[in-house]
């Protein structure tokens, strides 16, 4: 026994693939939603597709013909292309660059851009991927609540946590994150000075 | 292939503002919109045109409409709004001056 063909709805159409067909389809498909993760017309841009592959095979189908091949759909995939978010780099790009921001993100740093007092709140949030807001209200909560022992260990964690590079053409760092970096640059070069 | 490849990112920006020029002449649904760059340097896909075009509408450059077709589903004419128009004005506006810039340098 065998599975000849597997009937789908596409948008507004229903059309029939051959299995090795429908599996490139799902492939397609599952490729396009990733990389319409967090786009708010996610929706809207999967069902336009949709739509796009079943005017597509219709198109390729010879007349009398009702499943879709593999061939045809393959053709027909080619002609739409791979799913394109604007202002996005080009999908090969992305793969290594996808690489090296994982990288980065799962350093324990402090971000000085956008920083109230050093960016360590900042630098906790992106590693446990947290709400900055959260953390911070949980940072004044335990400083009122430990009667100031939050504030030493907040110093540790400013002398200890490297620095997060500064994003290239980010927001340039003032007022008190800025003094505070200058602070702690200073003191790891005293303490750099008095270990050796 | 080098030249074109160093005016790439170029190319890729400009996608945006010929799709506003396209639908500004008259509204069109997305073969159309393939149709007429086809053959151009900014010649395009489906894959591409759907997320920009929801990108644009979402920014309230664009607007579509449904219409009946003869052959098949009924289709999204896209046409511009009234912001989508101050916008394509500027575009053009700052493409000029950019050329203007480009023509005058280094003579």
């Amino acid at each position: 026994m065998q599975r000849i063909a597997t009937t789908v709805r596409l948008n507004r159409s229903t059309v029939q693939f051959e299995d090795a067909a429908y599996r490139r389809l799902e492939a397609y498909f599952a490729e396009g939603e990733q990389r319409l993760a967090g786009n708010p017309d996610r929706q809207e841009i999967l069902d336009d597709l949709e739509q796009a592959v079943a005017d597509q095979c219709a198109r390729r189908l010879p007349p009398g013909q009702g499943v879709v091949t593999l061939a045809e759909l393959v053709s027909a995939l080619d002609e739409i292309g791979p799913v394109q978010v604007p202002g996005a780099a080009p999908a090969a790009e992305r793969v290594s660059r996808d690489n090296t921001t994982r990288d980065t993100t799962r350093r324990l740093e402090q971000v000085s851009e956008g920083a109230v007092i050093s960016g360590v709140c900042q630098g906790l949030a992106r590693y446990f991927r947290l709400d900055v807001t959260l953390l911070r209200i949980v940072a004044v909560l335990l400083l009122l609540g430990t009667g100031g022992g939050m504030v030493l260990v907040y110093l540790a964690a400013m002398l200890l946590l490297p620095f997060a590079p500064q994003a290239p053409g980010g927001r340039p760092v003032r007022w008190l994150p800025a003094r505070s970096r200058e602070f702690v640059e200073f003191l790891r070069a005293k303490l750099h000075a008095v270990a050796s | 292939m080098i030249v074109e490849s160093k005016l790439a990112p170029i190319r890729k920006g400009l996608l945006e503002f010929l799709v506003l020029k396209i639908v500004g002449c008259r509204s069109a649904y997305v073969p159309d919109i393939l149709r007429r760059l086809s053959g151009t340097e900014f010649s395009t896909q489906e894959g591409t045109l759907y997320p920009l075009l929801s990108k644009l509408r979402r920014e309230e450059l664009v607007a579509y409409q449904w219409q009946e077709s003869d052959a098949g589903p009924p289709r999204k004419y896209y046409s511009l709004t009234e912001a989508g128009r101050a916008q394509l004005a500027a575009l053009d506006e700052y493409w000029s001056r950019i050329n203007r810039t480009i023509a005058d340098i280094g003579h």
